[in-house]
């Protein structure tokens, strides 16, 4: 009997190696948001593809956003599939890759996007590190679920975007498949956000939510068809892509739409029947994200209903990856976080004495302002978008920095204190 | 016996949960307690979702406390899923404290 309590024991991981993850990411975080308010005319008048820009979308999805996830997911593949990372050392190793990767690969986008083809490989080989650490612990798995698939796909989705993405470089300097650049970079793009993180926080969150409003006799039926209809709108919009075809996208915008909002009335459900009747305030934030995201993906049906996608596509791309991505993760980074500095930190005391509630670990009163400055940040950002004013671009961004800034700082007194 | 398995579970209501920060016995979470031999105890309990990401901790926090007892040298945790836990389980007082009535 005791035997089988000690078997249960070993699947958490070494502190250090989430917490890497973690502290890089939020250095990341910040450097984006200033090349981006540095930038702000060119944004505003709509020119996405400068280098500048390039440099800052990647400095957030791949040095924040990707980060931020690798590092969860050390921690949290071991708990929500109760089984231990394949190789710590080797996690270790593939840190260092990756974000010497990403450091270098950023700077030659804002440089010089030519020279980007060595870096690039070099943040290749440290993402595909990280999938065989993670393909080598799923298959140790027992016996896989619907979560599996969710983030089988996103790991999948990942592992095609950044191939795209090196086609992409390639195409820039030797003219290989020029041809098709468009329809690569649109599936990068497409393959990066709605594949890799809209699939992994739906995956993700049919684990947390339950877990953090402790809801009880819920049905996982619909997740199935979550996945489904999203997946399908995936493959209709890379068809469309390919093909020209309008329908096609329509077609596209619509399933993601759909599939986007069974996953958001399948969480009303799950939290319908939540036992926790007073929820916390990051939760509640991570739950207003899926509201954003449904929002922008309805904005993307109309985009492409009024043949408005290609103009609109750099506005939605960015307000999905800040209201809905990063909404989203630094919703479950707050209760993350002090949960991984618990463990470390009390997980032998408590038992013995009294030991803090995760709540007390993180500073609570930040959460609320804090929370409100990204929104309202977020929605000065539309408006400036919309009103192409430079101005208010400025304030919505400057917000958005002084919360990410100050969210960096919460985060760490969580380790300090 | 029942003495003892009686302070055991009152000792555990220093044990809490960290996250819901209610403690596990008014959480519903210890099964059984059982004395199969003199200073020993045998705790049986569950947790509210299986992967919990503080399972390792919690269960380890009852040994502690158990072993912790001056009744008590040796103390097994067993954690089980069979039957699984239930909002039904839980103490009138963990209600309360966690629907807020």
């Amino acid at each position: 009997m005791i035997a089988m309590f000690q078997n249960s024991k070993g699947n958490e991981t070494n502190i250090k190696l989430p917490f890497s993850f973690i502290a890089f990411s939020m250095l990341a975080l910040i450097l984006s948001q200033v090349l981006l308010l540095l930038n702000g005319d060119l944004l505003v008048t709509g020119t996405f593809r400068l280098p500048a820009i390039w440099s800052a979308a990647h400095l957030f999805v791949l040095g924040w956003a990707l980060m931020v996830a690798m590092g969860a997911m050390y921690q949290l593949v071991p708990v929500a599939f109760l089984t231990p990372i394949w190789n710590e050392k080797f996690g270790f190793v593939q840190f260092f890759i990756t974000a010497s990767g990403i450091v270098l690969f950023a700077a030659a986008l804002y440089v010089r996007p030519q020279d980007a083809l060595i870096p690039g490989i070099v943040t290749l080989t440290g993402i595909l590190l990280f999938l065989v650490q993670m393909f080598m612990t799923l298959k140790s798995q027992a016996k896989p679920n619907i979560l599996t698939l969710f983030v089988g796909s996103a790991l999948l989705s990942l592992l095609a975007t950044i191939t795209l993405g090196i086609m992409l470089v390639l195409s820039m300097n030797t003219g290989f498949a020029s041809d098709y650049y468009q329809v690569i970079f649109k599936s990068h793009i497409l393959l990066g956000t709605a594949g890799w993180f809209s699939l992994l926080i739906f995956g993700f969150s049919y684990k947390m939510v339950p877990m953090f409003s402790l809801a009880h006799g819920y049905t996982m039926k619909p997740a199935v068809y979550v996945f489904l209809v999203y997946f399908s709108g995936m493959i209709s919009l890379i068809s469309s892509f390919l093909l020209e075809s309008r329908n096609l996208e329509m077609l596209g915008t619509f399933l993601l739409f759909a599939g986007f909002v069974i996953f958001t009335w399948h969480v009303k459900k799950i939290i319908d029947k939540r036992v926790k009747k007073k929820l916390d305030r990051p939760f509640m934030f991570a739950l207003f994200a899926i509201g954003c995201g449904a929002v922008i993906h309805l904005a993307a049906v109309a985009s492409s209903a009024y043949s408005m996608l290609p103009k609109m596509a750099g506005p939605i791309i960015f307000l999905y990856l800040i209201a809905w991505i990063a909404f989203s993760i630094i919703g479950y980074l707050y209760k993350i976080v002090p949960f991984l500095w618990w463990t470390h930190k009390y997980s032998k005391e408590i038992g013995k004495q009294k030991v803090p509630s995760l709540k007390e670990m993180m500073d609570e009163k930040m959460a609320l302002p804090l929370f409100l400055l990204f929104i309202v940040g977020a929605v000065l950002l539309t408006a400036s978008f919309a009103a192409k004013l430079l101005f208010l671009f400025y304030i919505g961004q400057g917000l958005i920095l002084i919360a990410a800034i100050l969210f960096s700082f919460t985060i760490a007194k969580v380790v300090i204190k | 016996m029942n003495e003892v398995k009686d302070k055991i579970r009152e000792n555990l209501k220093t044990v809490y949960d960290p996250e819901l920060n209610i403690n596990v016995v008014d959480l519903g979470l210890i099964y059984d307690i059982d004395i199969p031999e003199p200073r020993t105890a045998r705790i049986l309990m569950t947790l509210t979702t299986p992967g919990c990401p503080l399972h390792d901790s919690i269960a380890s926090g009852i040994k502690y406390c158990v072993q912790g007892m001056e009744e008590i040298d040796r103390a097994e945790v067993q954690l089980t899923w069979e039957p699984a836990w239930t909002p039904d389980r839980m103490t009138e007082d963990g209600k309360r404290l966690l629907q807020g009535f």
